[in-house]
C-alpha cells in the first residue's frame, strides 16, 4: 500500500504549497500610485514548506495516527458510563438550572463593568439561539434568514424611539409582536418549500429586510443607523448621568450615591437575564404542549405528521412566529445595549453565527444551546490578544466542530420514558 | 452539568484578571480609535502615525504634569457599530480621553457614548457638522466642518460655469451630507443638478450608474464618499468615455486611487485641508516623521498630532485631569500647533480652518488648482 | 433614439454582469446537483481567483513583459491552477468527512470555510481595496444620438465570449466525455454509480474543480472589468450568483446561464430606470417570486415527493 500512499501524499503536499505560497508568500503592496508584489517573510515561507511537510507525512501515515487516535476516547474516565435514567437526569437538570440562574443574579455585582457588559451580549445571543432553536431544531425548517427578525426587534424600538420617544418597556412588547408578525408573513410563502429552497428564501428575506434598512435613510438612517436609543428605566428613574427625559428622576440622585457607569450595566443585565430566563422557561414549556411535540413531528417526518392530522401550516407558521418573537426581545435589548444601530449588524454572518451556535449545541437541547451560546460569545473576547486571527479561528472552529462532532455539545434526549430492566 | 459552571467561572476569573491587569498606575491613557483594516485604512494610518508620534515627542519632553501618555489603539474599521463595540471597550478600560474617530459616521454614535461617560473626545478626520450641533461638551474637531467644505467645492464648480452637474454619494453621514452640502450651494448659484443620486459603499460595478451619468450629459460630476468606490467610478466612466471632470472632498484624496483608476485620475479636483507639512514652523516635525519613515504630508497627520497636543496642554492648563475641566481650559486657551493657530467656539469647532481645491494627478502628486 | 440607445446600454450592462453571476453560478449548480449541498465557499474560490491571477500579472509586470495575450494566459493558468487546487482542498477538509449527515452540518462547515477563508486572504494580503491594472481598454462605440454613445468595450466581449466558451466545452463535456457521463451517473443516484464501480469519490472531487476552475476565469475577467479586488467581494458576488443558480433551477447547467443572465439584466434595468440603491431588493424579490410560482426554479427539473 506504501505506493498509491505515497503518491497521494506528495499531491496534497503539492496541493498544500499551491494554495499557501501564492497568497501567504506574495504580497501585493501598494508602491506610490501602482501595484507590487513584495515576497513575504523568511518565516512565513518556511511555515509555508513546514506546512507542507506536516500535510505530506500525515497522509502517509494516516492509518497509524488514526489508529492511535481512535485509542484516545478511552482515557476518558467518563465514557463508557451508563446514561443517567430520565428521572433522574431531569431533576438534576433543574437542580443546576436554579443554581447558575441564583449565581447569575449575583454575580454582576462583585466583577468589573467589562464582564457584565459581554455577559448582557452573551444573554441576548442565549435568547436569539433558543428562538432559532425552535424553528430550526425543533420544528426542522431551515431558516437562514433569522437575524431579519432580530433587526425588527431592535430597528422597531430604535424608530418608535426616535420618531415617538417611546421608552424601552412600552417598546419591548411591541419590538417582539411585530417581529412575531414578521414571522408569520414569512411562514406562508414557505410553506410549500423544503429543505434548502426553503434555506434559500429565508436567506433572501434576510437580506431584503438588511438592504431595506440599508437604502430608506430617510427613515432608517440607512448605512450611519440611528442613535440615542434610551436605556430601561426603573419606575420613571434613569441610570446615565444626566437625566435625558423631562418628569424622569435619575437614579443616582433618588438613591444618593455616587454615579457610575455601572448601574446602567447592571441593571440592563439583570433585564436581559430576566428575559432569557422568561424565553428559556416558555420554550421548555411548549416543548412539552402538543404545540411542541407537533414541531418535531414535523422534524421528523412531514409526510407522516400530515397523515396524522396535523396541519403542516399551523405547525410551520407557529414556529416560525415563536422563533421571531424571542429575536424580536433579544434586538429589542441589543438596541438599548448598544444605544445606537445600524443595519452592519444584521448581516448574514450573524445569521451564520446563531445558526451555528444551535447546531453547536445539540439541535433542540436548551442546556446545550446556551452552553454554545456562552462559549461561542466568550471565547473571542479571552482570545483578544489574537484579535487579527478571531474570525480565522472562528471559521476553523466550525469547521473542525462540525467534522469533530456534529451531534453538538449536548445532543437532544427526548422525553421518553424508560423501561426498568427485568432482574 | 459541573462543566457548564465551571466554564462559566473559569471565564469570569479570566475577565477579571485581564481587567485588573489593565490597571497601572502613574499614566495617562488616551484612546486612539480609528481604522487599522478595512477600505479606508489608509487615512487610519495617517490618524495613528500622528498620534503615536505626538505621544512620543511629548513623552520624550518629559510626558504631562510626571506622567507618561499611553496609546490604546482601537480598531473602528470605519463603520458605526465597530465604532460602539470599541467605545465601550475604551470606557471599560478606564481610557479619559480620546483621539477619533476618523469616520463621520462612526464618531457620531461613539461621541453619544463619550459624552454620556465624561470621556474628552477630539476627532481629527471627522467633518460632518452634526458632530458638533448637539450640545456636547466634550466633543472637539482638529478639521474644519463640511459646511465650510461643501460650499468651497460647490463655488469652484460654480465658477466654472458649467451646464449640467450631477451629485452622487455614497448614503453614508460623511459622503451623503457633503454631497448634500455641494448640491445646495449649486442649487443657490442656479446651476442644474442633473442628478442626485446614492450607490452603496462596497460595491463593484458602476455600470448602471456610469450609463447614466453619460445620459445626464454632465460637465462635472461631484461624489461624496471615499476613494475605494470613486476610484472604481472614475475608471468606468473612463471606459465608457464619460468626459465630465469630476471632484471630490477629502476622502478620495489619497494615492491609493491611482492604483485603482489609472489614469483616469489625471485631472480629479479634490478639495483637502491645506499642505500643513509645507509651513516653515513644522520642517523639524517633518524631519521627525522622515527619520522614521513616516509620510507627514497626508490630510489627517499633522491634525492627529494637534489633538494629542491639546489634551497634553489642556491637562497642563486645567492643572487638572478631568476631562470637564480639560474641555473648559481647551474653550478658553489660544494654542500653537502644527496646523496653525487653535481657538475654539462654543460648539467644539474650530474658529478658522480653510480648505484648497487640488488638482490631483495620475503619478499621485497634487497641484492648486486655480 | 436616444431612449433606445440607452436601453441597450443597460442591456448590454446587463447581460455582462449576468455573464459573470453565470460563471460562478455554474460552480454551485455543478455542486449541489451531485451531492445535495450548498458551496458557501464558492464565492471565496473566486475572490481568491481574482487575487492569484492580480499576484500574477503583478509578478509578470515587475519582470517587464508586457505582451497581453502572454499575460492574460499565464493569469489565467495561475488563477485557475490556485483556484482548483483550493476547491480540491475544500472538498476533502470541510465537505467530504460530513457528506451524508444531516443537511446542515455540511452547510455549516461550508460557512466556517468561508469565513476562514475571507480572512485567510484579510490576513494575508491586507484589507484594502488592491487595484486591478486596466490591461484591455478601448471600445468599439455605435450610434451618436445627441451626444449618447453605445458603447461595447472590448472587456464586455471578451466577458461574453469566454463565458460562451465555457459553457459550451463544459456542456459538450458533460454529454461526452466518460467523466461527464460518470457525473450525470453520481448526480441520478450516488449510491447506485458507487455499486457500478464509479468512484464517486474522484468525482465529486472533480465537480469541484471544475466549478473552482470557472470561478477562476470568473475572478480574472471581473478583476479586469470592475478594476479593484478585497477580501470580502466574493462573498456578496457569491450570495448573487447563488441566487442566480436557484432561479435557473439548481442542478441545471443551462439554468445557471439563465438565470444568471435574468439576474444581470434585471439589476441592470432596476439601476438603470429605477435607482441604483434597490437593485439589490429586486434580485432577491424575483428570486422569492419564481421559487413560489415554480419552486425547483426556471429549468429545474420537478422534484417527485417520493414516500
Amino acid at each position: 500500500m506504501a505506493t498509491p500512499n505515497l503518491k497521494h501524499a506528495l499531491f496534497c503536499a503539492i496541493v498544500t504549497l499551491i494554495i499557501a505560497y501564492p497568497i501567504l508568500g506574495l504580497n501585493l503592496v501598494a508602491q506610490g500610485t501602482k501595484v507590487g508584489l513584495e515576497g513575504a517573510t523568511t518565516s512565513t515561507v518556511i511555515s509555508v514548506v513546514l506546512a507542507a511537510f506536516v500535510v505530506f507525512f500525515f497522509q502517509l501515515f494516516r492509518d497509524s495516527i488514526m489508529g492511535s487516535l481512535g485509542k484516545l476516547p478511552k482515557l476518558n474516565p467518563l465514557s463508557g458510563r451508563e446514561p443517567m435514567p430520565q428521572a433522574k437526569r431531569a431533576k438534576l437538570e433543574s437542580w443546576v438550572l436554579t443554581a447558575i440562574v441564583v449565581f447569575a443574579l449575583f454575580w454582576p455585582f462583585l466583577v468589573s463593568r467589562g464582564s457584565v457588559d459581554l455577559a448582557t451580549l452573551v444573554l441576548i445571543y442565549v435568547m436569539l439561539a433558543l428562538g432559532l432553536n425552535v424553528v430550526v431544531g425543533l420544528a426542522g425548517l431551515l431558516d437562514l434568514g433569522y437575524v431579519a427578525f432580530y433587526a425588527v426587534g431592535a430597528y422597531t424600538f430604535a424608530l418608535l424611539s426616535q420618531y415617538f420617544g417611546f421608552s424601552f418597556w412600552a417598546a419591548l412588547p411591541i419590538g417582539a409582536c411585530l417581529a412575531a408578525l414578521f414571522g408569520l408573513v414569512l411562514g406562508f410563502p414557505v410553506l410549500r418549500l423544503r429543505g434548502d429552497y426553503l434555506a434559500i428564501v429565508t436567506l433572501g428575506f434576510g437580506e431584503i429586510i438588511r438592504i431595506l434598512l440599508n437604502n430608506w435613510t430617510a427613515v432608517t438612517g440607512g448605512p450611519n443607523g440611528i442613535g440615542g436609543i434610551p436605556e430601561p428605566t426603573l419606575f420613571g428613574m434613569e441610570f446615565g448621568r444626566r437625566v435625558k427625559e423631562e418628569g424622569n428622576t435619575s437614579f443616582h440622585e433618588t438613591f444618593g450615591i455616587a454615579y457610575s457607569g455601572e448601574h446602567k450595566v447592571i441593571f440592563l443585565y439583570l433585564i436581559a437575564l430576566v428575559l432569557a430566563v422568561i424565553t428559556a422557561l416558555v420554550i421548555r414549556r411548549l416543548m412539552r404542549m402538543p404545540v411542541g411535540r407537533a414541531w418535531e413531528a414535523l422534524r421528523e417526518d412531514e409526510i407522516a405528521a400530515r397523515s396524522l392530522g396535523l396541519s403542516r401550516t399551523a405547525v410551520k407558521l407557529s414556529a416560525f412566529t415563536i422563533g421571531a418573537f424571542f429575536a424580536g426581545f433579544a434586538g429589542t435589548v441589543f438596541a438599548s445595549k448598544q444605544g445606537f444601530i445600524s443595519p452592519e449588524s444584521f448581516v448574514f454572518l450573524e445569521s451564520a453565527i446563531i445558526l451555528a451556535i444551535v447546531v453547536l449545541g445539540g439541535m433542540g437541547s436548551q442546556i446545550g444551546v446556551i452552553l454554545a451560546a456562552i462559549a461561542v460569545t466568550i471565547l473571542p473576547e479571552l482570545a483578544r490578544e489574537f484579535a487579527d486571527y478571531r474570525m480565522l479561528i472562528f471559521g476553523a472552529a466550525m469547521v473542525l466542530m462540525m467534522v469533530w462532532r456534529p451531534q453538538g455539545l449536548m445532543p437532544m434526549r427526548r422525553i421518553h420514558i424508560e423501561l426498568k430492566r427485568q432482574e | 452539568m459541573n462543566t457548564s459552571v465551571k466554564k462559566l467561572v473559569t471565564a469570569v476569573s479570566a475577565s477579571v484578571a485581564l481587567m485588573a491587569a489593565g490597571q497601572a498606575a502613574a499614566e495617562i491613557k488616551i484612546g486612539i480609535a480609528g481604522p487599522m483594516t478595512g477600505p479606508v485604512a489608509q487615512y487610519g494610518d495617517m490618524q495613528f502615525s500622528g498620534s503615536r508620534m505626538a505621544i512620543e515627542r511629548i513623552n520624550a519632553a518629559g510626558g504631562v504634569m510626571g506622567e507618561e501618555l499611553v496609546a490604546v489603539e482601537v480598531d473602528d474599521v470605519c463603520d458605526p457599530k465597530q465604532a460602539v463595540t470599541v467605545a465601550n471597550r475604551l470606557v471599560n478600560e478606564g481610557v479619559q480621553y480620546v483621539v477619533g474617530h476618523l469616520c463621520s459616521s462612526s464618531t457620531q454614535p461613539a461621541s453619544d457614548i463619550y459624552e454620556d461617560e465624561g470621556i474628552l473626545m477630539i476627532t481629527p478626520a471627522s467633518t460632518s457638522p452634526e458632530i458638533t450641533q448637539r450640545g456636547y461638551e466634550l466633543v472637539f474637531r482638529t478639521i474644519g466642518l463640511d459646511s465650510m467644505q461643501g460650499p468651497v467645492a460647490g463655488n469652484y464648480i460654480a465658477a466654472q460655469k458649467p451646464e449640467r452637474v450631477a451629485v452622487v454619494h455614497d448614503k453614508q453621514q460623511y459622503g451623503e451630507g457633503i454631497a448634500t452640502a455641494v448640491r445646495d450651494t449649486l442649487k443657490d448659484a442656479g446651476i442644474e443638478i442633473a442628478m442626485f443620486e446614492g450607490i452603496t459603499a462596497g460595491d463593484k460595478d458602476f455600470s448602471s450608474l456610469v450609463t447614466k451619468i453619460k445620459q445626464a450629459d454632465v460637465d462635472y460630476v461631484y461624489y461624496g464618499g471615499y476613494h475605494p468606490e470613486l476610484g472604481l467610478i472614475l475608471r468606468q466612466a473612463r471606459q465608457a468615455d464619460v468626459d465630465a471632470k469630476f471632484m471630490g472632498p477629502e476622502g478620495v484624496g489619497n494615492k491609493d486611487i491611482n492604483t485603482i483608476a489609472g489614469d483616469a485620475a489625471e485631472g480629479l479636483l479634490v478639495t483637502l485641508p491645506p499642505a500643513f507639512d509645507q509651513k516653515e514652523e513644522n520642517q523639524e516635525l517633518v524631519a521627525a516623521f522622515a527619520e522614521k519613515g513616516e509620510d507627514p504630508s497626508g490630510p489627517f497627520v499633522l491634525p492627529s498630532y494637534t489633538a494629542v497636543q491639546l489634551i497634553a496642554e489642556g491637562i497642563e492648563m486645567a492643572d487638572s485631569k478631568d476631562p470637564f475641566k480639560v474641555a473648559s481650559a481647551l474653550r478658553s486657551g489660544t494654542f500653537e500647533t502644527p496646523i496653525g493657530t487653535v481657538q475654539y467656539d462654543k460648539a467644539g469647532d474650530l474658529k478658522a480652518f480653510e480648505f484648497v481645491v487640488y488638482e490631483w494627478h495620475a503619478d499621485g502628486s497634487k497641484t492648486p488648482a486655480n | 433614439m436616444q431612449d433606445l440607445l440607452y436601453f441597450f446600454q443597460q442591456l448590454i450592462n446587463g447581460l455582462t454582469i449576468g455573464s459573470t453571476y453565470a460563471l460562478i453560478a455554474i460552480g454551485y449548480t455543478m455542486v449541489y446537483g451531485i451531492i445535495g449541498m450548498i458551496n458557501f465557499a464558492h464565492g471565496e474560490i473566486y475572490m481568491i481567483g481574482a487575487y492569484t491571477a492580480l499576484i500574477a500579472i503583478t509578478g509578470l509586470a515587475t519582470l517587464g513583459i508586457a505582451w497581453l495575450p502572454l499575460i492574460l494566459i499565464v493569469a489565467l493558468l495561475c488563477a485557475v491552477i490556485v483556484s482548483s487546487s483550493m476547491g480540491w482542498a475544500v472538498e476533502r477538509i470541510a465537505y467530504r468527512p460530513v457528506r451524508g449527515r444531516h443537511r446542515l452540518i455540511p452547510l455549516i462547515s461550508a460557512i466556517g470555510m468561508s469565513i476562514f477563508l475571507q480572512n485567510y486572504v484579510h490576513l494575508a494580503q491586507g484589507s484594502r481595496n488592491i487595484g486591478f491594472p486596466a490591461l484591455m481598454e478601448g471600445s468599439f462605440r455605435f450610434g451618436s444620438a445627441e451626444g449618447f454613445q453605445l458603447s461595447l468595450s472590448y472587456m464586455q466581449i471578451t466577458i461574453f465570449i469566454t463565458t460562451l466558451v465555457c459553457m459550451t466545452i463544459l456542456s459538450l463535456f458533460i454529454s461526452r466525455s466518460r467523466i461527464g457521463r460518470a457525473c450525470r451517473a453520481v448526480s441520478q443516484d450516488l449510491g447506485m454509480a458507487n455499486l457500478l464501480g464509479i468512484d464517486t469519490n474522484r468525482i465529486i472531487s472533480a465537480t469541484f474543480v471544475i466549478g473552482a476552475a470557472l470561478a477562476a476565469v470568473a475572478g480574472l475577467l471581473l478583476g479586469m472589468y470592475y478594476g479593484s479586488v478585497d477580501p470580502l467581494f466574493g462573498f456578496i458576488a457569491g450570495l448573487k450568483a447563488f441566487t442566480a443558480a436557484v432561479l435557473g433551477g439548481i442542478g441545471s447547467i443551462p439554468g445557471a446561464m439563465l438565470g444568471g443572465l435574468i439576474l444581470g439584466v434585471a439589476e441592470s434595468m432596476t439601476s438603470g430606470y429605477l435607482s441604483g440603491e434597490y437593485k439589490d431588493v429586486v434580485s432577491f424579490s424575483l428570486l422569492i417570486l419564481i421559487l413560489l410560482f415554480k419552486p425547483t426554479g426556471l429549468l429545474g427539473k420537478p422534484e417527485v415527493e417520493k414516500i
